[in-house]
């Protein structure tokens, strides 16, 4: 991780109607590390990366990527859906190259065989390569919905509630599986979850979207020390402790 | 775009060739030099020199690593990395730990082994479908049969909720249509039947034709193109997103929830429908008639009561709850057959507003033959 800011949020608001989502955020993302973002269901996390990754408008404020703009380089984002959001009318590995097929001029073979590392490189077995998403377990699509995303190499990619629905050792694999892409690529990690496993287990540093605001960030230990009204109850109420322990080892 | 083409240089001077790099290694860049690449035959144990080297990605990392792969001989523990780079070494790294041999197809049917066993498929899938679908034709209705026994669990606020959006929706669509067909077979008619002078009789031609025929099929497509895609589209996208599986777990029945009440509605709706079609197709002719032809709207309602004896209407009006309960069924079945993907939806669609057409066109034939047979 270095100092260079790879995200910045500057003055984000958002509305839907009357109700208010987001006021005045302000939030920096380093590159190369993996942040992890919480918060209470209906904070706006999910908003917030969509208004990131350029999805939806922020109704006022500004989102750079000063480190890639520095360098004259158009942003490639990778983007993992909470759901996997595969195309279902193409099997596995033509979801991964559709991203490749679109964007570069690379032949055939070579497109296939850059698509299968990826798919291999996010833990996905060989023999479902040719399945639809239909076909697969959950835990196997959002593997893939990864191996998707990683397609065009992004620097910077955006994951929305990874472990979901995944039972803890799937998560767990997951987890190990984010924390290995983003070490070997030097990946720039935006993460929204609940899973207090995975915060402990591969986030570098922890935001807390509490009130339309980020009330805190932080190394995840600092974060749950100084924690105080939501954020305490967060992180010290049965399930934050035991991840904790799970985490320390104690 | 701050981005340099790929390009390489191969030094071979001593014992082992240099693959020296330059530029930048992305998957936009390495397009150009994939040919080159693939066209070089390294020597066994060729080093990478990286340190002109701009930025790399893993698909660059993956093209460099395939080149050398393909020259070594045995298994090469590692790429020899020579010079300095960010990212070179620990790319080359995750390649080499994941290896992109990418799985065997799954083995498809070839030749004329294979088209013939998809015709036998394609055609037990049709006797399946007709099956099914007269399976499903008998549990409609004796669900249909439970409710009137038991009309408490009739659910008249969706009966009423697909009355107003199936039916009534539809109502201008439908007349406007009747209308134009009134006034072309009008038109027809007092151009052919004015031949033999005999003009007077296009009067009967748009009641007869209006009445028995065009009124009810009319109404009938349209509500195949409309009311069925509408149908199967809902009741497919609540299977998809497992409503319908919620639906059971509940003890709902989704026979008594979402089939039975659209058929009701459309048994209500469609002779309605149909009547009103009949009456704009009888207007559009009564038009043509008054402005071609100098027969008054009096002459003409009166001329249709007495030379038009009321069993027409009521041959068109008959079919009229035929159509829309196979209608219904149809859009119905097709829903529930939704499987767990996209492209079934569509698939399942289609097949219900093809089959409907069908079937209306196929039994308005049939009721045609037979009402004759019967001297109706």
């Amino acid at each position: 991780m270095s100092d260079e800011i790879a995200i910045r949020v500057r003055g984000l608001g958002s509305h839907f109607g009357p109700q208010l989502v987001h006021r005045d955020l302000d939030l920096d993302v380093k590159r190369g590390e993996i942040l992890g973002v919480v918060g209470p269901s209906g904070a706006g996390k999910s908003v917030l990366l969509r208004e990131i990754v350029g999805l939806d408008k922020p109704s006022v404020g500004t989102v750079e990527f000063p480190f890639l703009e520095q360098e004259g380089r158009e942003p490639v984002l990778g983007v993992m859906f909470q759901d996997g959001a595969l195309f279902s009318n193409l099997t596995i590995l033509e979801n991964v190259e559709a991203p490749l097929r679109e964007h570069t001029r690379i032949s055939p073979e070579l497109r296939t065989e850059i698509a299968s590392l990826k798919l291999n490189m996010a833990g996905f077995p060989l023999d479902a390569f040719y399945k639809k998403p239909a076909d697969i377990s959950g835990g196997m699509r959002k593997r893939a919905a990864v191996a998707r995303a990683l397609a065009l190499d992004p620097e910077l990619l955006f994951l929305d509630e990874p472990t979901a629905g995944l039972d803890p050792i799937a998560a767990e694999r997951f987890d190990r599986m984010v924390q290995e892409l983003a070490r070997s690529l030097g990946l720039t990690v935006f993460l929204v979850t609940h899973d207090l496993d995975t915060l402990y287990a591969v986030c570098d540093r922890v935001a807390v979207l509490y009130r339309g605001k980020i009330a805190a960030i932080g190394p995840i230990t600092e974060v749950a020390k100084n924690a105080e009204g939501w954020i305490k109850d967060y992180f010290s109420g049965p399930r934050g402790r035991a991840a904790h322990a799970g985490a320390t080892g104690g | 775009m701050a981005e340099e083409a790929a390009a390489f240089d191969l030094v071979e001077n001593d014992r082992a060739p240099v693959l020296a790099l330059r530029g930048d290694w992305t998957v936009d860049t390495i397009a150009n030099v994939e040919a080159d690449l693939r066209a070089l035959h390294l020597k066994a144990g060729a080093a990478v020199d990286v340190s002109k080297l701009g930025r790399m990605d893993l698909a660059g990392a993956y093209l460099v690593d395939r080149t050398l792969r393909a020259g070594a001989t045995g298994q090469q523990s590692a790429v020899v990395v020579r010079g300095e780079h960010t990212n070179a070494k620990r790319l080359f790294d995750a390649t080499r730990k994941s290896p992109a041999e990418p799985a065997p197809l799954p083995e498809h049917l070839h030749g004329w082994r294979g088209s013939l066993e998809r015709v036998g498929r394609a055609v037990a899938a049709v006797g399946e479908e007709i099956i099914e679908s007269m399976s499903f034709f008998g549990q409609t209705l004796a669900t249909i049969a439970g409710l009137i026994v038991n009309p408490r669990r009739v659910r008249s606020v969706s009966i009423v909720h697909v009355m107003e959006e199936a039916g009534l929706h539809a109502l201008p669509i439908v007349v406007l249509l009747a209308f134009f067909i009134g006034l072309v077979i009008a038109y027809l008619g007092a151009r052919i039947l004015g031949d033999f002078g005999a003009s007077v009789f296009t009067v009967e031609l748009v009641a007869f034709s209006m009445m028995r025929e065009f009124g009810v099929v009319i109404t009938a497509v349209l509500l195949a193109g409309r009311t069925n895609s509408a149908f199967t589209a809902e009741i497919g996208a609540m299977k998809m997103r497992q409503e319908i599986d919620a639906m059971r777990t509940m003890g709902i029945h989704p026979m008594d929830a979402l089939v039975a009440p659209r058929v009701i509605a459309m048994l209500i709706m469609t002779p309605l429908l149909t009547f009103a079609a009949t009456m704009a197709g009888l207007f559009g002719g009564l038009l043509v008639c008054w402005s071609d032809l100098g027969i008054s709207p009096v002459m003409f309602f009166s001329r249709v009561a007495d030379e038009i004896p009321a069993q027409h209407f009521w041959i068109g009006m008959v079919k009229a709850p035929v159509f829309a309960l196979v209608l219904t069924v149809i859009a119905c079945k097709q829903g529930l057959s939704v499987g767990g993907d996209v492209n079934s939806l569509g698939r399942h669609v289609t097949a219900s507003v093809v089959q409907a057409i069908f079937m209306v066109i196929l039994l308005d034939a049939i009721f045609a033959i037979w009402f004759l047979e019967m001297n109706l």
